[in-house]
């Protein structure tokens, strides 16, 4: 399949080259596809999704759009030249214009201009608001203009930068499968930051991880979940409980030495017919809601937290895992 | 990174914003390079005589002069600030606003004023020969004198910072203090004193630089400053070189301060106690005589600073205005207008394409270097004045001997007077449209390019609409500061036109003083209201944080 968004060897430092924001990313995202950026703060995301809109300039590397070199070291096209679509994370509406004012902004085709817009508000639910000021919507309101004015000027590349951490809950959940929706309609590329990994499993096609500016993993969904090539990755995805000599002490489990071990918490069950089990005291529980989280002490003094949906009786209770579930990484 | 990828990064980001920002830096730091190259051409015949017998009184005259005002101002600054800001006794809410108004008075007006106070049958004698006391006098005329006259004027600058700071204190701070047993004025002293000295001293600095750059008081008080040093070498005893060289230690001073003032800047952000956000919603209502005090405290330099100036010039006024009231007073106020109108609109341009340019350009250097820019307002005017004349001056004699014009296009003439105060007065544009600005969220502009717009659309559409207020506060406040400016204006101003604060001055000097109120009133009416603009805005800052 042919890639829009092509990324070689880019890197970015600030302050002088004192702070490396992104060293050496290289990836590629195929035409139509939903690639979601993950990572803590700081990881960089940010600062590549800006490298790709050409609001800062690169140290090394090159950026490719439709293969069109956009960026390099001798060579940088401005934003408005790059053919790329950006919903920022506050959304960014202008404030002095009006709804359809806002989504006219940056259609060229002076003709057509209103029907395209009306269009957009179309396929995004906003029909009827045209005349609307931003701060007369509600926060998905706000999120359907910017990404109808994103969409409007039919861009090569859309990028999100945390299209939901302005929104409650409830709203994130529905808005999500909403604009992901529209997006995957109009086919276009998409890149989208976050550090909610449930929107990245839930929307992306592929999903790439970010470490302190070093790409770490990029995958589909269910790949990065069930094989994270990292403890990182893997925590990233779930809580994940590193199994260190005294666990696999406890749970005699002798694993290979060059390798470090993992095991995702809810792949230890309170149960005795697993491949590696351990006796555990029960110091504390907590009641969750939908499960209950105890605090154990294993037999050779080690502490460890499980979740549970079962009901716990006594003191003393049998947990063990299996050793399909055991993560191994290299070092 | 090798010296290769630097050259063509450097080549990448170099666009014509750059060249454009160089442009405009070369334009407005044409006056402080001209002093610093002729410092090469060295002194004047009289610089020896000046060094031996007058530059000891200049030097000894300006330290005492800041070392006075620094103890005026910061007492009546900042204690006045205190109070306003933690206490809730009568008229505190006007005293407020009140306590601004000074700044509306120029100090060279304020000494004016006060010289018919303290002079033959003024105010002080008219009222002691009630009190019984004959021919009952002060002698101001002296650095005690203009000492006071500068601190009443200018002492609003360390009263805004500091108000500025105590209204976005912390309670907890001082809740904590108090429960630790130390009383409110101790906690004073011991804790918010000293959290409050780099807003205190941001204050103080413009102080200093207001003192360092007034002529009008000094020369009317007769007291030697390196201003007044500057304004004789050039004019009594024809030696710009000599006066390039008491500049250059006079600009040696300013930096000094400027450096000083960053110097101690420098733990800002450590001790501002900024991530607090509590702030003083009830204040605290002392006991009765205690209210009585704090009212009477904080009226004495209202008083001072504002109401006997005003009343002694609207004493004169009404002597005076049948004899100054004429046709001549009438177009000279207009023409003070004009000019103040063209060059704010100019200056709010300049400021404009400094703030925009720097920040499309894309070279680092050029942006941290654009600063430089608005080092004008910190530059006295007579240094500027001199720094604007002499390279006029040269560019008209190679135009006339390459018989290009027959006569001088820019020395003496209105583009000069202009260009002079663009320079002088560009930071006080620059700030106001500086601060709006940031406050517009950069996603704005970056949406707008991301959707196709480049930097000049992006500012028309976007930026443009959203910085009106900025724009506004930028020209009132040029507009007041050139209307009252006077040193620059005394040098640079063309032989047929005249400025209210130009004939105040000649008034003042030709023995006239009391012809000087009207002009004098019109300028402090003029500025009375970004004074009380600036009240709001503080309010508002307040309320916001």
């Amino acid at each position: 399949m042919q890639a829009t968004l092509n990324i070689e060897n880019l890197s970015k430092s600030f302050d002088q080259g004192k702070v490396k924001a992104l060293d050496g990313v290289s990836f590629y995202v195929n035409k139509g596809d939903i690639c979601a950026v993950v990572g803590e703060s700081g990881s960089g995301k940010t600062t590549l999704i800006r490298l790709i809109a050409g609001l800062e300039e690169l140290d090394e590397g090159e950026i490719h759009i439709e293969d069109k070199l956009v960026a390099s070291i001798k060579k940088n096209i401005a934003p408005e030249k790059r053919d790329v679509g950006m919903v920022f994370q506050e959304y960014a509406l202008f404030p002095h214009l009006s709804v359809l004012e806002n989504v006219t902004y940056g259609i060229k085709k002076s003709k057509s201009k209103k029907e395209v817009a009306l269009a957009t508000l179309n396929l995004v639910g906003l029909e009827g608001y045209e005349k609307r000021y931003p701060h007369e919507l509600s926060g998905g309101q706000q999120q359907r203009v910017a990404l109808a004015r994103a969409l409007a000027p039919n861009p090569s590349v859309l990028i999100l930068d945390e299209p939901f951490s302005n929104l409650d809950a409830m709203m994130r959940h529905k808005l999500r499968n909403d604009v992901f929706n529209i997006i995957k309609k109009t086919g276009v590329t998409a890149i989208f930051v976050t550090h909610d990994t449930q929107d990245a499993l839930a929307v992306a096609d592929e999903i790439l991880i970010l470490q302190n500016g070093r790409l770490v993993q990029k995958d589909e969904a269910s790949a990065l979940y069930k094989k994270p090539q990292s403890i990182y990755v893997a925590s990233l995805f779930g809580n994940t409980i590193q199994l260190n000599k005294g666990l696999q002490t406890a749970f005699k489990c002798p694993l290979k030495e060059d390798c470090c071990h993992a095991i995702r918490n809810e792949n230890i069950t309170v149960n005795e017919d697993c491949d590696y089990v351990s006796e555990a005291e029960v110091l504390k529980r907590t009641f969750l809601g939908t499960h209950s989280q105890l605090l154990l002490k294993l037999d050779n003094g080690e502490h460890i937290t499980v979740v549970t949906n079962e009901p716990v009786l006594g003191n003393t209770l049998k947990i063990g895992f299996n050793s399909k579930d055991v993560l191994a990484f290299e070092e | 990174m090798n010296l290769k990828i630097k050259f063509l990064k450097f080549k990448r980001d170099l666009n014509r914003w750059s060249l454009l920002l160089l442009l405009i830096l070369g334009i407005v730091t044409i006056p402080i390079l001209t002093i610093g190259l002729k410092l090469f051409d060295g002194p004047g015949e009289s610089w020896t005589h000046i060094v031996d017998y007058l530059l000891y009184d200049y030097l000894e005259n300006s330290i005492l002069l800041a070392v006075f005002c620094s103890f005026i101002v910061i007492v009546f600054g900042v204690s006045t600030a205190w109070l306003v800001s933690r206490f809730d006794f009568p008229m505190r809410k006007q005293l407020e606003w009140l306590l601004i108004l000074p700044l509306s008075v120029p100090a060279y007006i304020m000494a004016y004023a006060y010289a018919g106070v303290f002079g033959y049958s003024g105010l002080l004698q008219n009222l002691t020969e009630k009190l019984g006391f004959d021919n009952f006098s002060i002698d101001i005329m002296n650095i005690y004198g203009l000492s006071f006259v500068l601190s009443m004027s200018l002492f609003p600058y360390v009263y805004v910072s500091s108000r500025t700071f105590f209204l976005a204190q912390a309670t907890n701070l001082l809740e904590a203090s108090r429960m630790l047993g130390i009383s409110e004025f101790k906690s004073f002293f011991k804790l918010i004193f000293p959290l409050a000295r780099p807003a205190i001293v941001a204050g103080l600095v413009l102080v200093l630089m207001e003192v360092l750059n007034d002529y009008g008081a000094a020369s009317y008080y007769g007291v030697n400053t390196f201003t007044t040093g500057i304004f004789r070498s050039w004019f009594s005893l024809g030696e710009p070189e000599t006066a390039i060289y008491l500049s250059a230690i006079l600009l040696m001073i300013v930096f000094g301060l400027i450096l000083l003032e960053k110097w101690q800047r420098r733990h800002l952000s450590f001790s501002s106690p900024k991530s607090s956000k509590k702030n003083y919603n009830s204040r605290i209502k002392p006991r009765k005589k205690n209210q009585i005090l704090f009212s009477i405290f904080c009226s004495i330099p209202v008083l001072l600073g504002f109401i006997i100036p005003v009343i002694q010039l609207l004493i004169w006024t009404k002597q005076t205005f049948s004899r100054v009231w004429n046709i001549e007073f009438i177009s000279i106020t207009l023409e003070s207008f004009v000019i103040a109108f063209i060059t704010s609109c100019v200056t709010v341009i300049f400021a404009l394409l400094l703030l925009f340019f720097s920040r499309w350009n894309k070279i680092d250097l050029l942006k941290t270097s654009s600063k430089l820019g608005i080092l004008g307002y910190a530059i006295p005017g007579v240094i500027i004045a001199i720094g604007v004349l002499i390279p006029s001056l040269t560019l008209d004699k190679w135009l006339i001997e390459h018989k290009i014009t027959s006569k001088l296009i820019l020395n003496a003439t209105l583009i000069a007077l202009i260009y002079g105060y663009v320079v002088r007065f560009l930071a006080v544009a620059y700030q106001p449209l500086e601060s709006s600005s940031l406050k517009i969220d950069r996603s704005l502009s970056d949406s707008s390019k991301v959707l196709g717009e480049g930097n000049f659309k992006t500012f028309f559409r976007i930026e443009f609409p959203l910085i009106r207020t900025g724009l506004l506060s930028a020209f009132i406040l040029v507009f007041i500061d050139i209307l009252k400016e006077l040193p620059l204006t005394l040098i640079m101003k063309p032989y047929n036109v005249n400025t209210l604060a130009v004939k105040a001055f000649e008034y003042a000097s030709d023995e006239m003083v009391s012809s000087a109120a009207l002009p004098s009133l019109l300028i402090i009416l003029t500025a009375l209201i970004p004074a009380i603009f600036l009240n709001k805005l503080l309010l508002k800052n307040a309320s916001d944080s």
